[in-house]
């Protein structure tokens, strides 16, 4: 990887091994909510989960938190860090191309999504088991571009917020709330009509939809999907433009 | 580009709002000089460079560096310009050897060689949140030189250096300009644009105050001699015998406060006509500024007087 996209993903990568903040809240966090939260609803079908085992709700809802903790949390803090501190303007005064900051994020953060994910599936494996699944190419296509929506918005977020202190509030603050909300909460039939509605067409809302119901055999959940094509393609085109060096 | 200028700058202005940081700038770096851009804060230096550099758009004017619109051209020009900028930083956990690795191109020199001329060998392994302020500042030199750059930006070279190691690095300096290498140096000290350059820029406030040679700045703007005393109610007689001798700028008084601004004479004859009209002030002063001061003067910062909300009354004075 001599180009400078690929220069610049593999110390990115590098550098993410040796910061235990990104290893804490995108590979542990999830994996230890789902742990908890699954283990509460017991694993008997239940209405308020479509009638599925609830701990395999939460297993197929809790790859969605991965991809959020990485695009809301990781990112945005990480690239504002960057901006911050002049990282971002040295890599531009050094001849590294236009795209090439924006090309490796995305890249670093796909890959953190990806190995994320199967760590959670890992540990939730002998402990819950891992649903089958009912719609495979749905799945296929959802989570991937829900990757790319979520790691767009980290990025984008990562260029609007002025410092890594504003990014980590503003990026909790939109977690924490969508996370709840919107997959690793109770699930919608329980919530009350007013908070079903706030919580329906949040990203990631949208994105655990369209994730869980093919998965579960819940419906094809085509409206969620379609919101998150949307989502990737709007967040990804405007991402780049910001993240331009 | 011309065959004789890197850098040609016409009527460079940027805003930050309604703020007006450079204002109809207008810059030539000649091939194979140290030309040094100087100036106090705010003086629209760094503005100035990154404008050059294509890290910031200009609201109007003319550039061409190395040939190329900074502006619309920045992609061809960045790799031939080696830059270290006043305020950057790089990832924390980033080795030095990785930094190497990250920054260097297809062009790049031998990072060990560049490494062990900056005395960093030993800190090869080392994140770059484990160095010291001048380690920094010279890897980041490290790294502007890495890709053989036709022009070297370096703003704020030596800050944070002990005296040592702002020598060593003068002299890598001079050695990349002998080898050919332009460049263009933004700088606060005054000793190192008159070690280093061949030509000084001075900038305030958005605009060249003036530019040539350290010596025929020194030349230009040394000489001007400040001698202040008090005197209860100096007679208008002395003032005006004062403001009459030979050499004598300008006489000013603030209440019992008088001050003489001149050439050299003055001293001589100020203090004949003081002695003639007794009592000689106690308070009597004479400064005689150096080129470092003849500079700051330049700038309007050294004298507090230009700057002061006093009231003040011009008694008169010739050239």
């Amino acid at each position: 990887m001599s180009t400078a996209a690929g220069r610049l993903i593999r110390t990115e990568l590098r550098l993410m091994t040796r910061d235990p903040l990104v290893l804490t809240f995108v590979f542990a966090f999830p994996v230890v909510t789902m742990l908890i939260i699954g283990g509460a609803f017991g694993t008997a079908p239940d209405p308020a989960f479509g009638n599925v085992n609830p701990a395999h709700w939460y297993v197929a809802s809790y790859l969605t938190v991965v991809i959020a903790a990485t695009g809301l949390v990781m990112l945005p803090v990480h690239l504002a860090s960057y901006r911050e501190r002049g990282v971002l303007r040295r890599f531009a005064a050094a001849g590294f191309p236009r795209w090439s900051f924006a090309i490796a994020q995305l890249v670093v953060g796909l890959l953190t999504t990806a190995v994320a994910c199967a760590l959670l599936l890992a540990v939730a494996a002998p402990v819950y088991g891992v649903p089958a699944v009912h719609d495979a190419w749905r799945v296929a296509v959802a989570l991937p571009l829900g990757a790319v929506a979520f790691v767009s918005l980290g990025v984008l977020l990562g260029s609007l917020l002025p410092s890594a202190r504003s990014a980590q509030a503003v990026g909790l603050l939109l977690f924490f709330p969508s996370f709840l909300l919107g997959a690793g909460g109770p699930p919608p039939h329980v919530m009350g009509s007013v908070v079903r509605q706030v919580a329906g067409p949040l990203p990631l809302t949208l994105l655990t939809n369209a994730v869980r119901a093919p998965w579960l055999g819940l419906g094809p959940a085509t409206g969620s999907l379609i919101g998150v094509v949307v989502l990737a393609v709007a967040a990804t085109a405007v991402a780049a433009r910001r993240a331009a060096l | 580009m011309s065959e004789t200028q890197v850098v040609t700058v016409r009527g460079l202005r940027k805003s930050y709002g309604t703020r007006v940081v450079v204002d109809d700038l207008d810059l030539d770096v000649p091939v194979g000089q140290i030309v040094g851009l100087i100036g106090a804060n705010g003086a629209g230096k760094t503005t100035t460079v990154e404008c050059i550099q294509g890290l910031r758009k200009p609201d109007s004017g003319r550039l061409s560096v190395l040939g190329f619109d900074p502006a619309t051209q920045a992609a061809q020009l960045r790799p031939l310009v080696g830059s270290q900028l006043q305020q950057s930083a790089l990832p924390d956990r980033l080795r030095v050897g990785e930094a190497l690795e990250l920054f260097g191109t297809s062009r790049a020199r031998d990072g060990g060689e560049l490494l062990e001329q900056f005395g960093l060998t030993a800190r090869r392994r080392s994140v770059f949140s484990s160095l010291s302020g001048g380690e920094r500042q010279r890897l980041f030199l490290v790294l502007a030189l890495l890709n053989r750059p036709r022009l070297v930006i370096l703003d704020e070279l030596t800050q944070g250096l002990d005296p040592a190691a702002r020598r060593n690095v003068w002299a890598a300096v001079r050695q990349l300009n002998d080898e050919g290498t332009t460049v263009l140096l933004v700088t606060h000290e005054m000793d190192e644009a008159e070690a280093l350059c061949g030509r000084v820029v001075v900038m305030r406030a958005g605009h060249v105050l003036d530019a040539g040679a350290p010596a025929e700045l020194v030349e230009r703007h040394s000489g001007a001699v400040v001698i202040r005393f008090s005197r209860p109610d100096p007679p208008a007689a002395l003032l005006d015998e004062i403001s009459r001798l030979d050499g004598v700028q300008a006489v000013t008084r603030t209440g019992a406060r008088v001050t003489v601004r001149g050439d050299r004479r003055i001293v001589a004859y100020v203090g004949a006509a003081l002695v003639r009209w007794e009592p000689v002030p106690a308070d009597l002063s004479v400064w005689l500024p150096s080129l470092e001061d003849a500079l700051l003067g330049l700038l309007g910062q050294s004298d507090g007087e230009q700057a002061g909300t006093e009231t003040r009354e011009l008694i008169g004075g010739r050239r």
